[in-house]
C-alpha cells in the first residue's frame, strides 16, 4: 500500500511572486495550438486555467495575477483565487514554478 | 495504423568518447563508418571522414524534427561535446522552438564552453556522475573524470543553467545510493536520475558483472522511496526500476514509434537508440538517403512495431497491452531471439524462465565478476 501525505504547510501568500522554474520553458506547441510545460524529458500540456495563470507569473504577486484574471473573466474573486492557489500548489509540487 | 507526432528527438552526435563504461548502451559493434576515422575533419563529399554526419545535415535534421512536432531535443552520444559544432547545433535547435538538453559526461566543458552553450539557448544539461566516490568513479569510467565533473557541475550551476545528475545504477555503486543523493543535492541540482541498468549494447555484454542481487534491489528501492518522499524536497528525484526483477515489463518509448526518434552519428534514424544493434534484421533508413517525416510515418523500422497489430499471445488479448505495449522489442530480441515475442521481463511472457534463470545465476553466487570496458572508436580505428 501506498500512502500520500498532503501537506497542508506554507499555503501561498498573496504576495508571494510565482515564477516558472529554472530549466522549464513555457511555448506554443504549434501541432495544437496549445500552450505546454517543457522540461528535462517532460512535456505538460496546460488547459485554459493553468495557461492564464502561468502566462502571467512574470513577477507578479498572486494577490495581482487573481485581480488581473478577475478583470480579464468578471469573474468572483475569492472563487479565482481558490483556483489560482490549488494550480499553483500543484505545479509547485511539481517543481515547474518557484514561489519567492 | 496512422502515425502521432513525436515529442522528443535523441540526437546521438557521435560515438567518440573520453570514457569507458561497461554499461554504455551505445553499440558494442559500432558501424563501420563510424570506426574509420578520427576526430571529423573537413567534410568530404557527403559527410565527415569518420561518416558522422555534417553541422549542415543536423541542422536539416533539426529543422524537419521540428516540422513532425518535436518539441525536445537531446544532445548524446558517445560524449557530444566531442563534436566542436555543438553550440552550433543547440543554437539551431533553439532556432527551431526546442528544448534543448545536454546530456553529458562533462568531460571538455570549460567555462567558454558553458557560456557559450548558454548562449546559444541551451536549457538544460543532465551530467553523469559513475558514484559518488572518485576511486569508484573513475574505476567505473575507465578514466580519470570524477573530480572533473564535480568542477563542471560547479561551472554549470555558476551559469545558471538546469543541472541534473544522471547515475547509471548496478551491483558496484547501488550500496551507496544515498550517498549519490546526497552528492546531487550538495552540488546544487535541481533533479538527480538514479536508473538502474538497462542490458543493452556493453551493459548486455557485461551482464554478469553488472546485475545486482536481489537483497540489494531490494535495499535499493527502499532508500529510493524514503528519499522521495522526504520532505523539503529540493530537488526530484526519479529511480528507474531494474526490470528483471519487475514482473510486469516496462512500457518500452511508450509504444514503438509513438513518440520518440533516435538519429545516430551516421544518420540511421532509429525507433530506439538500442535497436540498430539488439534487432539486426531491421533495416533502418538514413537521413542522407530520406526525410525524416516519411521515415516516421512510412518506413519499415517504424511501423513494424507501432499500434497493437504486431502482437503475438499473450500480448494480442492482454488488458495491459495498451499501457506496456508488450514491453521492449530490444529486450525480447536480445533475450529470446525474436524482436516480435512478449518481453521475457512479464510474468505471462513464456519466455520468463530465461529471466529467471539470469536472476538465479546472479543470486546463487554475488561474487564479483570482470567487465569489458567500453572501447571507443578512435582506440579501435587506432588498433586495426
Amino acid at each position: 500500500m501506498r500512502f500520500i501525505m498532503l501537506m497542508a504547510a506554507n499555503p501561498i501568500s498573496d504576495a508571494t511572486q510565482p515564477r516558472i522554474a529554472k530549466g522549464v520553458r513555457l511555448q506554443l506547441d504549434p501541432a495544437t495550438g496549445k500552450t505546454v510545460l517543457l522540461f528535462p524529458e517532460g512535456i505538460v500540456e496546460l488547459n485554459e486555467t493553468a495557461q492564464e495563470i502561468l502566462s502571467r507569473c512574470d513577477g507578479r504577486t498572486l494577490s495581482e495575477i487573481v485581480r488581473d484574471l478577475a478583470e480579464e473573466y468578471d469573474a468572483d474573486v475569492a472563487a479565482l483565487a481558490a483556483d489560482v492557489r490549488e494550480t499553483l500548489a500543484d505545479l509547485n509540487e511539481r517543481k515547474l514554478i518557484e514561489l519567492t | 495504423m496512422t502515425a502521432p507526432r513525436p515529442y522528443a528527438l535523441l540526437a546521438e552526435v557521435t560515438y567518440r568518447c573520453p570514457l569507458h563504461c561497461p554499461y554504455c548502451s551505445n553499440p558494442v559493434a559500432l558501424p563501420v563508418a563510424a570506426l574509420l576515422g578520427e576526430a571529423p575533419r573537413r567534410p568530404q563529399g557527403g559527410g565527415y571522414s569518420n561518416g558522422e554526419l555534417t553541422t549542415d545535415e543536423w541542422k536539416r535534421v533539426i529543422r524537419e524534427a521540428a516540422a513532425l512536432g518535436v518539441l525536445q531535443i537531446g544532445f548524446s552520444g558517445g560524449e557530444p561535446l566531442a563534436r566542436r559544432d555543438l553550440t552550433e547545433l543547440v543554437h539551431a535547435a533553439r532556432e527551431a522552438n526546442l528544448y534543448t538538453n545536454l546530456i553529458t559526461s562533462g568531460i571538455g566543458l570549460d567555462d567558454d564552453r558553458v557560456r557559450d552553450l548558454r548562449d546559444a539557448g541551451l536549457d538544460s544539461v543532465q551530467l553523469s556522475f559513475q558514484s559518488d566516490q572518485p576511486d569508484l568513479s573513475d574505476e567505473i569510467a575507465g578514466a580519470h573524470a570524477h573530480r572533473r565533473k564535480l568542477d563542471v557541475a560547479s561551472k554549470i550551476r555558476a551559469a545558471e543553467i538546469s543541472l541534473s545528475l544522471n547515475f547509471v545504477i548496478h551491483r558496484r555503486n547501488i550500496d551507496r545510493l544515498p550517498q549519490m543523493i546526497e552528492l546531487a543535492e550538495s552540488l546544487g541540482a535541481e533533479r538527480v536520475e538514479l536508473a538502474n541498468v538497462q542490458f543493452y549494447g556493453w551493459a548486455f555484454l557485461n551482464r554478469a558483472a553488472l546485475l545486482p542481487t536481489r537483497e540489494q534491489v531490494t535495499r535499493a528501492r527502499a532508500i529510493a522511496i524514503a528519499a522521495k518522499a522526504r520532505p523539503p524536497r529540493s530537488m526530484e528525484i526519479f529511480y528507474v526500476l531494474p526490470d528483471y526483477y519487475e514482473s510486469r515489463p516496462k512500457p518500452c518509448l511508450n509504444g514503438w514509434g509513438q513518440r520518440y526518434l533516435t538519429v545516430n552519428p551516421i544518420g540511421d534514424v532509429l525507433p530506439c537508440p538500442t535497436a540498430s544493434s539488439a534487432i539486426p534484421d531491421l533495416h533502418f533508413e538514413n537521413v542522407r538517403a530520406r526525410n525524416l517525416d516519411w521515415i516516421w510515418r512510412e518506413s519499415e523500422s517504424f511501423t513494424r512495431f507501432r499500434g497493437t497489430d504486431w502482437m503475438p499471445e499473450p500480448c494480442r488479448s492482454c488488458p495491459q497491452r495498451e499501457i506496456d505495449f508488450g514491453g521492449c522489442r530490444c529486450q525480447a530480441a536480445l533475450l529470446t531471439g525474436n524482436a516480435t515475442n512478449t518481453d521475457p521481463v512479464c510474468e505471462f511472457s513464456p519466455n520468463r524462465a530465461i529471466v529467471d534463470a539470469i536472476l538465479r545465476d546472479i543470486n546463487s553466487n554475488d561474487a564479483a565478476r570482470d567487465w569489458t570496458y567500453r572501447v571507443n572508436p578512435k582506440e579501435l580505428a587506432v588498433s586495426s
